[in-house]
């Protein structure tokens, strides 16, 4: 068992408040990500599960156990750094046995252990060599070995990857998820790379500033977003934004006038709607390209074309502003193009002044 | 142009294409950059050629009238009479035995020290931290005579003790050097070493240390050096010439004898032997260590 529980907890560096009354609960066996831009700080809360931190305030929570003043070595954790921080003067069997060796386990016990997580995590050949003469993924593996040795309750990933180049991070995202179905132990991976979050996460912690923004698997937080730094954080490219005016609301249905004096009905959850002037919100993909006139909800002239191969990104100038439109991998269109966009209502969201979902 | 170039041309027919090469090849300013820098050499060089040489000429030919930079007659006379006519040996050992002893617990103590205001969290440690430091404005001859009155009164006179004891703390600089060493170490380190369960003596031990293990090297060689070359204090604790260290000793040969060039030159040799040989051994790891100290007290 290894769930983790942050029961209000806040982080304090002088007047400077990191964490302010933070609630989470991380079930046994999932892996969470810890999602946010610089500065929100979730490094901060991982530190503080791992016991590197103190907690100004609150109480965590380990496996049903207070673990809020107890020591790292005691916590049943253990952590990939994002530098690895791999001995250097030890060779990789000795990173690897490095907390088995500081435990006093016997030779014996040791290099069976070694050989079993050096097998999972194919570093057999590289036992005797030094971390200075390994690759970052070797690196990166021998991390994760010296963490998995110690069988712990609680992985903790602290941006393990952002020191790869895009084809080593994918090949070891693809790693990470295995070992994950493999072991089936508690994970919480901190990551300011969405993609990363996306793809192996079950749950996505998203933070702002300190707090939870909001947290649910990643279709909820990338389909149903319940704040504006919700949605413009979550996909890339970024969710378009434009401003509109609220010309009725019938039920959940709400009748907005467009810039360029076009409309468009949209419906909202059900939220409370008292302001004249709101946002919409809605994604690249949910916007399409077609023939200037009444039948599109804005009209604009194409500015920057973005081939992708699978996929094309048009950035086009409209009275809301630059949208950015993705289409098809074949599409053909030039810059300076006069095109028509049209909105796709029942995947726009709506957004009120105080940024919250309406 | 056309001239120039039919100028040069039947000069260039004549020279054969090796001679030719090698002119191109020839760099006048690094020649004249090495004949400088071997005329430096030589000059500097020069009185230790001279110290060598002496040592093997009979005395009567130090002092003949006259340059001989080659001895007629070479001669072991002032060496032996070094080796057999004097205590060199037991100063020897008494030099050998205090260096090492002042090495070894000035290394450890400045890596603790240096590591506890590095690493550790306790009160007072800035203030510890600014006495170290200012420890450095304090000469080392003005603790003299208190250090002498100190080891008279715990019976330490003449006695290895006496020797080593004031000169541990001749030196601040190895806890600074110490003290900067780890505080670069990336804490990385020490966390993903406290998550795995080391303590303070395994963080120091396992890790610390050994990651710094160049610098102790350095940090060694150069205390050791410094150790054997000292004279002051050890003149002043040792009084009877069993007790003497080398470099005491040889001042003894020549108030003994007289001004003999020869023997006392040959003392002078012999006494800063060790020191050379371990030089030419360490010679990387010293000057590592001098630039540390200088980049430090600059």
């Amino acid at each position: 068992m290894g769930n983790v529980q942050l029961s209000h907890v806040s982080k304090r560096y002088g007047n400077v408040q990191v964490i302010t009354d933070l609630s989470l609960d991380v079930e046994d066996g999932s892996f969470t990500a810890l999602l946010g831009p610089s500065g929100c700080g979730k490094s901060t809360l991982l530190r503080m599960i791992a016991g590197l931190e103190e907690i100004t305030a609150g109480q965590c929570f380990i496996d049903g156990a207070e673990v809020t003043d107890t020591a790292p070595a005691k916590r049943g954790v253990a952590m990939v750094f994002q530098s690895y921080a791999l001995y250097p003067h030890l060779t990789v069997r000795q990173n690897i046995a490095f907390s088995l060796s500081i435990a006093g386990a016997k030779k014996e016990q040791q290099n069976a252990r070694v050989a079993e997580v050096s097998r999972m995590l194919q570093l057999d050949q590289l036992l005797d060599r030094r971390p200075a003469q390994l690759s970052g993924g070797q690196r990166q593996r021998v991390a994760i070995g010296r963490a998995l040795v110690r069988d712990p309750q609680v992985f903790l990933f602290d941006e393990p990857l952002s020191n790869l180049d895009a084809m080593l991070r994918v090949q070891m995202r693809l790693e990470l998820a295995k070992l994950h179905q493999d072991l089936r132990t508690t994970m919480v991976y901190v990551t300011h790379d969405q993609v990363e979050a996306m793809t192996l996460a079950d749950k996505i912690v998203v933070l702002d500033k300190g707090r939870i923004s909001q947290q649910g698997t990643p279709l909820e937080l990338y389909n149903r977003p319940t704040n504006k730094f919700v949605a413009a954080f979550i996909g890339s490219p970024a969710m378009n934004f434009l401003k509109a005016h609220v010309a009725g609301k019938q039920g959940n249905d709400v009748s907005l006038t467009l810039p360029g004096n076009r409309t468009a009905t949209i419906a909202s959850r059900g939220g409370n709607l008292s302001e004249s002037e709101i946002e919409i919100g809605v994604r690249p993909e949910h916007l399409r390209l077609g023939q200037p006139g009444n039948g599109a909800a804005f009209d604009g002239e194409v500015r920057i074309v973005e081939q992708l191969g699978n996929s094309t990104l048009i950035y086009v100038d409209t009275a809301a502003g630059q949208l950015i439109v993705e289409g098809e991998g074949n599409l053909e269109v030039e810059p300076d193009e006069k095109v028509g966009v049209m909105l796709d209502t029942q995947k726009a969201h709506l957004f009120g002044s105080d940024a919250q979902v309406i | 142009m056309s001239a120039a170039a039919t100028d040069t041309a039947p000069a260039a027919a004549t020279m054969s294409p090796r001679q030719y090469r090698l002119i191109k090849a020839l760099d006048i300013g690094g020649l004249i950059a090495t004949i400088v820098t071997v005329i430096g050499a030589i000059c500097w060089a020069f009185p230790l050629y001279w110290g060598v040489i002496t040592t093997l000429k009979p005395e009567e030919d130090v002092v003949k009238p006259g340059f001989q930079p080659w001895p007629e007659h070479f001669t072991l006379d002032s060496y032996t009479h070094v080796i057999f006519g004097t205590r060199i040996g037991q100063w020897y050992v008494n030099s050998l035995t205090t260096s090492i002893a002042i090495t070894v617990i000035v290394v450890i103590i400045s890596a603790l020290a240096g590591y506890a205001i590095s690493q550790l969290k306790f009160p007072g440690r800035r203030i510890l931290w600014w006495i170290i430091l200012a420890s450095f404005m304090i000469p080392v001859p003005a603790l003299i005579v208190n250090h002498f009155v100190l080891m008279s009164q715990f019976h330490l006179i003449n006695t290895w003790l006496g020797v080593i004891l004031p000169q541990l703390v001749y030196g601040p600089v190895t806890v600074i050097i110490y003290k900067q060493f780890f505080d670069s170490v990336p804490k990385e380190f020490r966390e993903a070493a406290k998550i795995d369960g080391a303590n303070e003596y395994q963080l120091f031990f396992r890790l610390y240390l050994p990651m710094n293990w160049g610098i102790t090297t350095a940090l060694a060689i150069i205390t050791f050096i410094g150790a054997w070359n000292q004279f002051l204090w050890p003149f002043l604790v040792a009084t009877e010439e069993p007790m003497f260290n080398v470099t005491v000793g040889i001042t003894q040969v020549t108030d003994a004898f007289g001004v003999k060039y020869s023997r006392d030159l040959g003392s002078a040799m012999l006494a800063g032997l060790p020191v050379a040989i371990v030089y030419l051994i360490f010679q990387r790891r010293v000057t590592q260590a001098i630039m540390l100290t200088a980049g430090i007290k600059g």
